[in-house]
Order: structure tokens, then sequence, then C-alpha cells
């Protein structure tokens, strides 16, 4: 059996907000948009990556006047070696149930698209 | 503003004020209003988290409150017989059920994620907390005989029985039958730290239909013999041949039971028909796993409800005309009954020994059968027919 993912789902959607851009500093609000999550979730996560070094974090160096300095957070190479790691094998997973599941209904899953929905849409996004 | 945050930061160990700060900062760039609002109660938030009420510190007291109301509720008085035995139960319990998950956590990782890993994990740990003290009240009634015929009215303690709870104070054999519960602690903890794991490869959905189907069984198992098991199913309410459609049920859940969890389980980890050996044992693992859960959970679960409620017969006088509440029934008759009952709460302890080990055998066949490991020689799917077993729709 396959081993699961060290990482919760939420850390993953962080790594990969992180890895697309893996040079660049970024900062908590930009990761927050990406990722969707809050800033109670977002930090504590940051804060777990940084301690066990995948993460390194630093203030910002020339703040915008009239505003505090920010901190701003990339992956250190540890960092994007796990999260390529991880987020290939999460790729793989979802891969694998999709294609579960589309065998398992026997049928494409419906796409859904704005505007009225057509009958068929409907029967194959509840079945 | 500024000044409250730096009065408050000295609250947080070293390596987290920046990070408050840090959400603080970033507030500044947030759209004002609510989501603004938003994100300062998520700084606020993660400082209750690091400073006032760390999840694991909150988790432990919690446990170290428990665990320190059963034991003192199931520690025994110098005077009692084998005191010394049943203390060292006490404590060695406790002491695994404190350091298992810490070497666990060490292996295997935390819980895993969802509600099934953590509701699994402390209902399990709930459960053999309870097992202490129940196990301390009804430990002290070996084989009691009536005397004075009918009436019920003196009973006579064996001092040379080895019936009634392993390990009691006046029962069964003191320190093997300590040691032995010990051990089967320990293999329930371990085998509940590592299925609730998040490194480990059991899914949710497997855990949620083992747990589910242990649920249903361990409730079937509690009608039929809520007062432990002898010849008969004991249940009060259901005297003679009442219980008998009870009892077929719970031996179609005892072997039927794990077959259907480890089927639906199997089913629901890959419903891609294929017939790679990989996917197959993968399949018969989380089978198996289903199975297992499926049995062990419902003996424990009868386990702490039986030996709970013979526990709560033997201290509390006022319960049992509620369940013996059969006309001319005395109370020194009821109580007689409740003393019988504690002779066979030791088949709860050979139902948590015995029931996971059919539940492995029965979802192990069952997985097998239905969902057989191909051979090495079988043509992949689409490659052509030939002498091969047929795909799962």
């Amino acid at each position: 059996m396959a081993s699961r993912s060290e990482f919760s789902a939420q850390t993953l959607s962080v790594l990969a907000a992180l890895c697309d851009q893996p040079s660049q500093w970024q900062h908590g609000y930009a990761l927050a948009k990406q990722t969707g999550l809050k800033s109670g979730t977002l930090y504590p996560i940051l804060i777990r990556l940084a301690d066990r070094g995948l993460v390194e974090a630093c203030w910002q160096d020339e703040p915008t006047p009239g505003r505090p300095r920010r901190h701003l957070y990339r992956l250190t190479s540890a960092g994007l070696a796990s999260a390529t790691g991880a987020l290939a094998s999460a790729a793989e997973r979802a891969a694998e149930r999709a294609a579960a599941v589309q065998a398992g209904t026997g049928k494409p899953r419906a796409r859904v698209r704005p505007g009225p929905a057509a009958p068929g849409a409907v029967a194959g996004m509840t079945s | 503003m500024a000044t409250v945050g730096r009065a408050v930061a000295w609250l947080l160990p070293a390596g987290r004020r920046d990070w408050i700060a840090a959400v603080w900062a970033e507030a500044h760039d947030v759209p004002p209003g609510l989501e603004r609002l938003a994100w300062r109660a998520g700084g606020v938030w993660m400082f209750a988290r690091e400073a006032l009420v760390p999840r694991r510190v909150v988790r432990a007291a919690l446990f170290a409150v428990a665990a320190a109301a059963a034991a003192w509720t199931a520690w025994p008085d110098s005077s009692v017989l084998h005191a010394a035995a049943d203390r060292f139960g006490v404590i060695a319990t406790v002491l695994l059920l404190a350091g298992l998950p810490l070497l666990a956590r060490r292996f295997i990782g935390p819980v895993g994620d969802g509600w099934a890993a953590r509701f699994l994990r402390v209902g399990g740990y709930a459960a053999i907390l309870a097992l202490i003290p129940v196990r301390a009240a009804v430990g002290p009634y070996p084989l009691t005989v009536p005397q004075l015929g009918s009436d019920l009215r003196v009973f006579v303690a064996s001092g040379n029985s080895t019936h009634g709870m392993p390990g009691s104070s006046a029962g069964g054999p003191p320190w093997p039958g300590e040691i032995f519960f010990l051990v089967l602690t320990a293999c329930y903890v371990v085998v509940l730290l590592w299925v609730t794991s998040r490194r480990s490869s059991v899914t949710p959905a497997t855990l949620t239909i083992g747990t589910g189907a242990g649920i249903v069984f361990g409730l079937v198992m509690f009608s039929v013999a809520p007062l432990g098991l002898g010849s008969y199913a004991s249940n009060p309410w259901l005297p003679g041949s009442q219980a008998d459609p009870l009892v077929v049920l719970a031996w179609i859940l005892l072997l039927g039971g794990p077959v259907a969890a480890g089927l639906l389980a199997a089913r629901w980890h890959c419903r891609r028909p294929g017939r790679s050996i990989k996917l197959a044992q993968a399949r018969i693992g989380q089978g198996v796993v289903a199975g297992v859960v499926a049995n062990a959970v419902g003996a424990l679960l009868v386990t702490v409800l039986g030996t709970g409620l013979i526990a709560l017969l033997i201290k509390v006088e006022r319960l049992r005309p509620l369940v013996y509440h059969a006309p001319h029934s005395s109370a020194a008759a009821a109580y007689g009954h409740v003393l019988h009952a504690s002779q066979h709460a030791s088949t709860y302890i050979a139902m948590c020994v015995v029931f996971p080990i059919i539940g492995l055998m029965m979802s192990a066949l069952g997985v097998a059968c239905v969902m057989p490991v191909p051979r090495q020689s079988d043509p992949q799917p689409g490659n052509g027919g030939g002498d091969s077993v047929p795909a799962l729709s």
C-alpha cells in the first residue's frame, strides 16, 4: 500500500504557492490569496515549515513609506526538494482517484458551465 | 496598538514573536473592512495557540486529568488481596497510554488528518481509560455461591477461585493476569496509533467503514451480553428465546461484518477495475484493516459497556431493580445476579483477543476470494483475453 503524504492538504497548497516562484520572496497576504487560507491557518503552517528548515523568512529591507515592514517567505533548497516530491506524489494520487471515480461511474464527469445547466450536466453532477 | 502588541509579545517564546508581528504588519496590506478584521482575528487566534493554549498542552492536560481520575478511582486499598499487582496494573496502563503516542509520533507521525482518525484515536483512548476503574470495581468478586437456597441471602466468596476478572484482587491469578491484560492493552494501543497516524497507509474511508461497522457490532453484542457472556445470552430484558434473533444477528456481524467491511473498504480504495498486482494488494490491505478495525472496535465497545454496567450495578444499589425486575425479586436476589454477572465478565477479555483475529481472517478471506491478486502471467487490461480472472465492474 502507498503511504499517504506527510503534509496536510493545506500545507501542500502553501508549498505549491511557494513553488510557483521558488527564488522570489513572497509575503503572507499574497500566499493567502493564492491558497485561499485564512491568516490563522496560513501562518502556523509557515511556522512549522520554517521550524523544519523548509521555508526561510526575513523582514523586508525597504518598507513602503507609511507602512510597517513586511515579513517575506521563500523555500529553502531542502524545502524545494521536499515540496517538489510531495506535490508530485499528491498529483499522482489525485490522478489515480480521478481515474477511479471516472471508471466507477462509467461516464465522464460533467463540467460546470455558467448559465442554465443542461439536464445531462445536472445528472452528471449528481452521479 | 503597538504598545499593546509589545506588551503581550513577551508572553510568547522568542522564536514566535516575529511571526505574530508579521501577521499584524501584513494586515496593513489587507483591504480594510471585514477582511482586515478577519486577518487580525487570525493573528489573535494564532497568538492564543502559541502563547496561551497550545494544543498539545491542552491534549496532554485532558489526558492527565482523565488518567488521574481513572487511576484514583481504581487505586486499591492496601488491605485488599493482591493490591500490589492491581497497583502495578493501574500505573503500567497509564504509563503505556502516555508513552506510546510519544514513541509513535517519532516513527509514524502524529494523528492523521480528518475526523475518522481523530475520533477513533480519542474514542479508543477513552475506552481503555474507562476500563481501568471498571475492572477494579468488578475484579474483587470471584466465584460467589449463594447459600440458603433460592433466597440468595448469603454469599460465600471462594478464596481459591480462578473465576472472575484476570488479575483481580481476589479472583484469578494476579501477576500473570495483570501482565496479560497489559500486553493486550499494549497491542490495542499500538494498532490504534498505527491505523490513525498520518504516515499510515490506512485511508480515512477504511477507518470510517471499520469504525462504523464496529460500533454497530459492539452495540448488538452488548444487547446480547450486557452482563457478561456465559452459556446463554445475559440480557435480562430478553429472557429465554426472545434474545435468539439478536444472537443470530451477533453471529452474522461477527463473521460477516468483517467481510462486508473489508469488501466495501477494498472497493472504495480504488474503484478502477484493474488486475495489477500492486492494486490488488492495496485493496486487500485496506480490506483486511477494515475487518480488523470493525471487530476490534466492537470487542472494545462491548467490553467497556458490559464491564461498566456490571460495575455500576455492583456499586449503585438503586440501579439493580431497573435491570432485574422479575416479580418477587428481592434486593438480595438482584445482588446475587450481579455477582454472577461479574463471574462472566472475563469473557469480555476473551472477546478482545478472539474477535480481532476472526476479523482478520474473515476479511482477508473475503477480499482475497472476491478480489484475488492476479498472477504475474495474466495479461494487462486491453492486451487481449486469455485464461484470466474476470475484473470487477
